[in-house]
Order: C-alpha cells, then structure tokens, then sequence
C-alpha cells in the first residue's frame, strides 16, 4: 500500500495530462489486477506531436479527411491518448457524421481520467451531437 | 475454245477470289494489330502491402526484428554508400538504412537515410543523415501479394527511357541483331539461326522480337504453317504501324521471365525486382545479361534451380553484347567475373499470406469489381502486421507439429487457425487459417464455423453485470445439478467439465472455472433473449437460436467471428468492424478510398469493466491459469478457454494491453478427441503473445467503479487481517455491507477510509 501511495504522490509531481500507454507496475499488496497505476506524461510523444499539429493545421485548412488520417495514424502510436480520440471526434462532428463524433468522445472519455477540461468538451460535442441529430 | 475460255474466266475468278480471301484476310489482320495493340493496356494485378512499419522512440521493437523487416521488403544488407538505395547496415546498437522512395497513399516519399539507435527491445532515437531527430520515420511497407489476372501473370510496367541501355543492347545482340533495321521480318536472321541449328550451338532463334511480340500477344502457341505465315504478316502489319521503340517497350513489359510457384513473372520490371530486388534503372549489365538470357527458357535457364547452366548462358550473351560492339572488353570481363548476384530471397508465389489475402480480397469485393482488381493495378494498403503474422503462422505451426508428435489429443493432422486485432482500432494484424501458412484453399480463420464451447459465456455474465442490484463479482451462483426444460425440445441438463457439481459458488469463481451449471441456471435466469441480444451487441452478426444450449456454446462461429466479438470487449464496449484495409489508390498514387474507424459504443464502461476483471480471474485462477507457464501474472491477461462436447474443438480468446488473439484447434473432420481449450489452444495463443512482447493490461477505472478488499471465501467485506483479501471492483453502492469473520469492525472502518482517500488521491492526480 505504501509503494502505492508513494508512487501515486511522485507521479503526482507531473499534473496535467494523459496518461502514456505503457503501465509501470508497483508492487502492493492485494491490489485489483485492473489497478496498475500508470505513468502520467505532460504531453504527447514527438511522433504524435507532430502527427497531431498536421491534423489540426489540416483540419483548420478544412482538409477534413486529411485531419482523420492522420489522426488514425497518431491512434495507432498513441491508442490511449484521450487528446486523439477527442481530436477524432471534433472532425466527425464538422463532416457531419454525428454518431461517430459521440462513439468518438465517448471514447475519449474512457481514457480522461480527471481531465475534467477535456472531459467537459467532449460532452460538448455529444451534446452538440446529438442535437444536429435530433433536427 | 469456249472450253477454255470457260476456263480461263473461272481461273480468273478463282485468282481474284484468293487475292480478295488473302487481302481480306490481310486487312482483318490489321484491324487487330491496330485495334488489340492499341486497345490492349496490359492487365495489372492489385498490389497489396503489409502496414508500413513507422519507427519513433520508444517504440517497443528490437534491431533484429527492424532489420528483418527490411530484408524481406528486398533491402540488402551491408553499407552501399553512393549507390542505388535500398541497404541497411548494423554497427553496434544503431541501424543505418537506405530508404527506397516510395509512393505512400498520402504521398511520395523520397529516399532518404536514417540511423535508428536501439536499447534492448526498444528505438532509443531516430536521426536523419545529418543527426537531426526525426520525430518519426515511415518504413516501406512489404508487398505481401496481389490480385492477380489469369494465369497469375504478374508484371511491373516499365518505360522505355527506365532501361538500361546495356539492357537493350543485350537484347539486341542476343535475339534479333537487325531489330533497327528489318521491317518485322528478317531473313538473314532465319539464314543465321538455320546455320546456328546445324553448328548445334542454337543461340540465335529465326524469329525477330517484333515476330516474338506477336507471338506472345496475339497468337496461341501450337506450330502451323497457317500460324506462321499469321505471325509473319502480323509482325510486319505492326511495324508498318508502330515506331521501334513502341514495340520495343511493350516487348520488355510482355516477355514471361520466370515463375515463381503460381505466379508468372512478366516483364523486365517485375523480373529485375524478383530476381535482384532492385528496379530496373539500376541493373549492371551483368544483371541485364542473365535477364536476357531467361528470354530463351525462364524453366531452364532458371538462376535458383540451374545456376550453372544460367550462368554459362549469361556469359554467352555478354559475350554477344561483346561481339556487337555494346560492350568493351574491359566491361565484359568485369561483367563475366560477376557472381549471379541473384536474391537469396525464395520466392513465395502470389503471396506469402494467402489466408490474410483472402480476406483482404472478400473485403475489396465489397467496393470492386472482380475485373478491376485484377486488372487495374490498384494499390492497397492493409493492416498486416508482417512480424505478428509471421510470428502466428510459425507458433501455430510448431505447436501443433508438437502436439501431433506426441499424440497428445489424438492422431495425427491437427488443424488450427489464429486472428490477432490490435485491441483498439479494430485492425487485423495477423490472420492464419491452416497450419500450412502457404496453403491457399480452405480458409479456417474465415470460413471454418465451428461449436464455440465456453466462449460464449462472457455475454452471460456481462448481461448479469450490467444489473449491479442482482450481481455483482461476488453474488453467489449455484452451480447444483440443473435441468432446463421447454416445449418442443428435449430436456438439456449441462454437466461441468470434471463431471462434478461445484454448490454454492461466487460469479466470478463460476466464470473463471467455467461451470457449466452454474452458467446454464444464470442464463436463463436473466434471460436467454437478454443474453443473445448482447451477443448480437457485441458483434456477431450470424442468427443464433433462441435456445438454452446456444448459451453454452452449442453454436457455430468463425474464428474471425468470434474475434470481432471479444474485440468488443477488449475496448471496453465499444464496438469496431474488424478491417484489413486501411487505404486504396490508383496505380499513379491516386488516392480513391479510406477505410475510416469506425467505433460504436455498444455498452456501458461500468459492466465492461466488471467483465475484464472477472475474465483476468480466468486466467489468474481459473482455467486459463496454464497461462503463466509462458506470461508473467504481472500482464493482467483477461481470456476465455472454450472445449466442446466431446472435446472436438478447442479455443482460446483474449487480450493483453495492445492486441486480441483468438485462437482454434481441432480436426477437419470433427471427430471426438481429447482436445480442451486450456491444453491445445492456450499454449499456442500463450506462445504467440511471449513472442510479441505484450503490454500489459490497465483498463482505466470507470467513474461508476470502487474497489472494495473481500474475503474470498465468504465474499463478504475484509480488513487487511484477512488472509487472502482481494480488491475487487464493484459497481457504485453494489458491494456487499456485511462483514466477513475475519474482519474486525475498525478494520472495515480503517479500509473504506482508505478506498476513499486513494480514489480522493485518483481524482486530484488521475490514475
């Protein structure tokens, strides 16, 4: 229990941002085996970094498809980089295609934790959503 | 008189009819020279390429595994500075490659270079050539087959400026030396190889390239008079028609040069690329001189199978090249001196993955013409991840080769098929379908519907699951002799898989060990309607009857099938159509379609959650738990195991933190064996995902979620005096209030003040 805390204050340290996809295990007793605490890191990788500037710069040129390709492409680095999924969705909603902008945020979601900012747009989007849906 | 002059006029009719027959004939002729020339674009097949592999730090990949990659996409190995890309070179930690240009579907690449630098099984950087970082670097991707027109004729078209001159001038030299100046026929050349046939040494042939041409294009290939004197009036129809360098040009993109197993190889592009992994630009005359030499006879020249009879016949024709001036005596003697130089690699025929091909092709059918794609040169651009493939097709082969061995299920022939998704998007990585990884018929992955035993059960319990104020992980089940009856069907009482019946056990524990009775009373307790419509949620589409039995897997689904479906729960519920495309273009680069992800949240993350946990016991505790001969515990594998009846079918699905596998073994012909899910499928499943150096499963902690420390055997609330407690997750406000024996009241007290201020801590700092 211990280990745990100290490690969940050291990470601490760094606070806003996602988590990365690789888990640092720490030991403890009789934690739930969903429950290994991972690392936190400030921002993307460089690869996805750059990935995702092409893909807002795409997307605020209105190169929609562009913008999801290469979104994809950062996914398939970074599948649990929350920032990804709400980027995705954000150019779903502008294409229109509303149930996957909500699937999408949803998403995003799963992998927030308590990034209530984040966690806040993407309920915007399934509102705005399911809004333009229900015109 | 009148006789004759009878005569006459009838010989005269007779003549004008043969000169009318013969110019009609003639003009017939043109008409296809012209039309079938000009209207004939050479049928070229889909190419499809494995993923391209994009390196960046930090990517989970060794040296070895990178340097693999590039042999098999035709790099050669060892520094070429200066000449032609296409190599990489290892000196200590750190690959140095030569990147190839390449046209991605988003664009051209150029060649470039770059060193990656290594530690351990990880890209520590990735630098440019002059040490900038390179943020991230896509690889080529490897051709890993086509959709190839009749007879499986294969070929790379190339423009005429693209030859080497030596190339032509081999040619030239070798098979028709008056090609510039004759006009579609030459006799002197028939004369020569007359002479040639009686001094027995038979290197020339009569016929010119146009007349070849003609050959191999309009023509079939028995021998007559009639066809010869078609061919010859062809062949000069086509140079009255055409410029020599028009017939030249399709000449060097129509010649057969070569099979490899099922696929023929056309074309001097696509047989410079098969036998010398390079294009065509960069071939030494020497290269040049062997191609020339397969013109006559690819079967008997073959360089693989007849290398010294392939190299007499290229030193013959370096020689003519010499004889006619095209090359110096110094160029002759360096070219003779060269080794045949081909590539070691062995060809693999239409394609090394034909059980993922096929699905790559079904999935095409979808938006294309059966005719396009065979003939339209599209590329396609899939999901196959060529080191996962690789790594199932050898893993599923060996296994079963051991497992035959031994005879440990049965007799001999064992079959098996594997599936692995990458978790997330939904993309296939890896697709087998016979232990035969070059078998191109029955596709088991696909088409084999086979019982799925147990693998059905994780629907029951995410049904029961998502009614938290019914159950929760720890809700006892009884697992007692059950008898299920209804009209019109026979009475169906399931046994357990050791033939015994369990009492009162906890819902976790009935999962985990998979009981049968148990399962059975908690199916139709909730609902067998409930339960087949989350199945459906979860992705199997095919129609699955309405009975108690289908719940406990007495149903027939694909391996393909049945990986759509833990694919679902692998993200938490959120359902993904499993692809193998990711992007189509035309010949040109020309992008034409996107294959998007697409995800539908089909589920709650709370009962997802609940479910993960409970199939991670299955292989903590329960049946899958032969699991950790071959994974640390640490992994957090979450899995199903599935036998049949009589233990015909055996079956393992499911998922670390970066992919899904599914995984079958058993007989064709369905005979009762000694086959079980835990013995025959998990092994190879287990053996696959340690070669993949997986990562862990950490599925984040819905909001909905707590943690609660239980007693394990009574599932009632423990203090950390328990021996044995478990944290186990639960939905809000559904965990048990009652305190287990060996749990004081401060105790309990002391670890609900606990499990709030870690989940204030989560909160503030996130997980």
């Amino acid at each position: 229990m211990k280990a745990r805390f100290l490690a969940l204050v050291l990470l601490s340290g760094c606070a806003t941002g996602y988590q990365t996809p690789a888990p640092v295990e720490t030991p403890g007793t009789s934690t739930t085996q969903q429950q290994v605490p991972v690392v936190i890191a400030r921002q993307e990788s460089p690869a996805v970094a750059g990935l995702l500037e092409s893909a807002r710069s795409d997307a605020a040129a209105g190169k929609l498809g562009s913008a999801a390709a290469t979104l994809e492409r950062a996914l398939r680095i970074e599948p649990r980089n929350p920032r990804l999924w709400h980027e995705l969705a954000k150019v779903r909603l502008r294409q229109a295609d509303y149930s996957q902008a909500e699937s999408l945020a949803a998403r995003s979601n799963t992998y927030a934790g308590t990034d209530a900012e984040l966690r806040a747009a993407n309920q915007k989007i399934v509102a705005d959503a399911r809004a333009a849906r229900a015109q | 008189m009148a006789r004759r002059r009878k005569l006459w006029r009838f010989l005269r009719f007779a003549l004008l009819a043969v000169v009318l027959a013969a110019s009609g004939f003639t003009l017939y002729l043109d008409f296809r020279v012209r039309h079938e020339f000009e209207g004939r674009r050479f049928a070229l097949p889909a190419r499809i390429y494995a993923r391209p592999l994009e390196l960046h730090a930090g990517l989970r990949i060794g040296l070895a595994d990178v340097a693999d990659e590039l042999r098999d996409a035709g790099y050669r190995e060892g520094a070429r500075e200066g000449g032609e890309p296409g190599w990489f070179a290892r000196s200590g930690n750190d690959l140095d490659i030569s990147l190839r240009p390449f046209v991605f579907w988003d664009g051209a690449q150029p060649a470039r270079r770059l060193r990656v630098a290594f530690d351990g099984g990880s890209v520590l950087s990735v630098r440019d050539d002059k040490g900038q970082e390179v943020a991230l670097a896509r690889l080529e991707p490897l051709a890993i087959g086509g959709i190839y027109p009749a007879n499986n004729e294969d070929r790379v078209l190339v423009r005429l400026n693209e030859v080497p001159k030596h190339l032509v001038q081999a040619l030239i030299a070798t098979e028709d030396r008056s090609f510039y100046t004759h006009r579609g026929v030459d006799p002197r050349g028939i004369a020569r190889a007359a002479w040639s046939v009686l001094r027995r040494d038979r290197l020339q042939g009569g016929s010119t390239l146009t007349q070849q041409l003609v050959k191999n294009f309009f023509l079939t290939p028995e021998r007559t008079v009639t066809r010869k004197a078609t061919e010859l009036i062809m062949a000069v129809l086509l140079e009255a028609h055409y410029t020599k360098e028009e017939i030249l040009e399709t000449y060097l993109n129509e010649i057969y040069l070569g099979q490899d197993r099922d696929r023929a190889i056309h074309g001097i592009g696509l047989a410079s690329l098969h036998y010398f992994a390079k294009p065509v630009e960069h071939l030494s005359l020497a290269e040049s001189a062997l191609l020339v030499a397969l013109v006559r006879g690819p079967a008997v020249y073959d360089p693989y199978r007849h290398a010294d009879r392939a190299l007499e016949r290229r030193n013959l024709v370096l020689r003519e090249t010499r004889d006619q001036g095209y090359a110096t005596m110094q160029q002759y003697a360096a070219a003779r001196s060269a080794p045949l130089g081909v590539n070691p690699k062995a060809g693999v025929g239409t394609s090394p993955h034909p059980a993922f091909l096929q699905l790559v092709h079904r999935q095409l059918r979808r938006e294309y013409d059966e005719k396009d794609l065979r003939s339209e040169g599209l590329r396609v651009f899939t999901t196959l991840d060529p080191r996962v493939q690789q790594a199932a097709e050898r893993v599923l082969a060996r296994k079963l080769a051991q497992f035959d061995k031994e005879k440990r299920f049965g007799e001999a022939g064992l079959q098996g098929a594997v599936v692995v998704t990458d978790g997330q998007a939904g993309e296939v990585q890896a697709l087998v379908g016979d232990r035969d990884p070059l078998y191109r018929g029955f596709n088991r992955a696909l088409d084999a519907a086979r019982p799925v035993g147990s693998l059905l059960k994780p629907a029951i319990y995410l049904t029961a699951l998502a009614e938290p104020s019914r159950y929760t992980l720890v809700t006892p089940i009884d697992d007692g002799p059950f008898v299920w009856k209804s009209r019109g069907a026979p009475d169906w009482s399931p046994k357990n898989y050791d033939r015994k019946f369990h009492g009162m056990v906890p819902l976790r524990t009935a999962l985990a060990q998979s009981y049968n009775a148990a399962t059975a009373r908690l199916g139709t307790e909730i609902g067998i309607d409930k339960v087949l419509a989350n199945v459906r949620r979860l992705g199997v589409e095919r129609e699955l009857s309405p009975y108690a039995a289908t719940l406990l897997g007495a149903t027939d689904l694909s391996p393909f099938e049945v990986a759509q479906m833990y694919q679902t729960i692998a993200t938490g519920g959120f359902r993904t159509p499993l692809k193998a495309i990711r992007e189509v273009t035309l010949a040109d680069g020309t992008p034409i379609r996107r294959y998007p992800l697409a995800v539908e949240q089909a589920f709650a993350p709370e009962p997802m959650y609940l479910l993960a946990a409970a199939m991670q016991d299955v292989v903590r505790e329960g049946t899958g738990q032969g699991m950790k001969n071959w994974l640390a515990p640490e992994l957090n594998i979450a899995g199903k195991t599935g036998t049949t009846d009589e233990q015909r079918d055996a079956w393992f699905a499911g998922f670390t933190g970066d992919r899904v596998a599914v995984v079958w073994v058993g007989y064709d012909d369905n005979r009762a064996a000694k086959l079980s899910g835990a013995a025959s499928a998990l092994p190879v499943w287990a053996e696959l995902m340690a070669s993949l150096n997986p990562e862990p499963l950490a599925i984040p902690k819905p909001d909905g979620i707590e943690n609660i420390l239980i007693d394990p055997a009574t599932g009632l609330r423990a203090d950390m005096t328990c021996s044995g407690a478990r944290e186990l997750p639960f939905a809000q406000g559904s965990a048990p209030v009652e305190r287990a024996p060996c749990a004081s009241e401060v105790g309990v007290v002391v670890e609900q003040a606990k499990e709030r201020a870690k989940s204030w801590f989560e909160r503030l700092f996130g997980r």
